[in-house]
């Protein structure tokens, strides 16, 4: 075999070995919409405030969309705060998350402590609600308290 | 040759693309908030009575309205010098009262300098308020022998505290 055959074959054979990157893999994608925040609106010091998932007006909602199975896991946070550094203690608890259909009905409820897994379909939007509870002191001061919760969404096998 | 493969094979392994790639989570946010109320409420008062008087004696009485607030507060008369003044057949009667908050009603812990004047009486700032605080206005009112030395009947009038949050 001469240098050049062998050259040839040696091109030949790496890219009959070069990866075709586009074609092989299913693109998948989800979508997340916030509709609704989570209000625990006016308390009173001294008096827990409960949103229950079935409080339409004051539960948090956010619609996922898309296609196959998704998990749903929170980074729930341990108070709501205020501007000057008071703080609310929160609690979360199994039944404090729910899955819906579109029409509001339930498909499940959750842990929101927990990660969950729901089957998206492109037929459909889920709603993915959320409650909780607000522990108020005595002691608590008037004002503004606010906080965030963190969705990370992630696709298995993706 | 051999030095050619090599080296084409060194540039071959170079650019073979890494195929296993994680997909980050996508992530969402979701607000949450409350609002803490505050409280600044007068209850029901306990009524001034000096009771059914003999003319020509002297006469006490003591009422309160109890106030519960979580925020300051100051205290002051809008009636001033005529602040619980009495009217009824006889004219006008104007008791000496003493008057101040007290941590129960039973008693004034914290008097205020006068029970005449229009101007902030008793001032509490917001920063020092730590909690729900429950404390009563309590108004002792005096008559002299003078003043029921009058015409007979029933003589009324009206307190009033005015409390503006701070």
């Amino acid at each position: 075999m001469t240098s050049r055959t062998g050259l040839r074959l040696l091109f030949a054979l790496l890219l009959a070995s070069w990866p075709v990157r586009a074609d092989a893999q299913t693109q998948k994608s989800v979508s997340i919409t916030p509709v609704q925040s989570l209000s625990f609106g006016l308390l009173v010091p001294g008096i827990r405030g409960m949103v229950r998932v079935t409080d339409a007006s004051r539960r948090a909602v956010v619609a996922l969309a898309g296609k196959g199975p998704v998990d749903i896991t929170l980074v729930l946070p341990s108070s709501l705060d205020s501007p000057t550094g008071e703080r609310i203690p929160l609690q979360f608890s199994a039944g404090d998350a729910a899955f819906l259909n579109a029409d509001g009905s339930t498909i499940s409820t959750l842990d929101p402590l927990q990660p969950n897994r729901i089957q998206l379909r492109n037929d459909r939007t889920i709603l993915f609600v959320l409650g909780g509870t607000a522990v108020t002191a005595t002691s608590t001061r008037p004002g503004q308290y606010t906080a965030r919760v963190t969705l990370l969404v992630s696709q298995p096998g993706t | 040759m051999n030095r050619t493969l090599r080296l084409v094979a060194a540039l071959g392994m170079l650019a073979i693309p890494t195929l296993a790639q994680a997909q980050s989570p996508t992530t969402g946010s979701i607000a949450a908030s409350a609002t803490i109320q505050s409280v600044f409420a007068f209850g029901t008062p306990v009524a001034l009575s000096f009771g059914n008087v003999t003319p020509g004696t002297t006469a006490t009485g003591s009422g309160n309205i109890p106030m519960q607030r979580n925020i300051g507060v100051i205290y002051s008369l809008p009636d001033g010098g005529t602040t619980g003044q009495l009217t009824g057949p006889g004219g006008t009667i104007q008791p000496t009262y003493s008057c101040g908050v007290g941590t129960t009603s039973a008693a004034i812990t914290t008097a205020f300098a006068n029970c005449t004047s229009t101007s902030a009486l008793f001032t509490v700032a917001a920063t020092s308020v730590t909690g729900l605080v429950n404390e009563w206005v309590i108004f002792n009112g005096s008559l002299s022998a003078a003043q029921t030395n009058t015409v007979p009947g029933t003589y009324s009038g009206t307190i009033h505290v005015l409390a503006t949050p701070n």
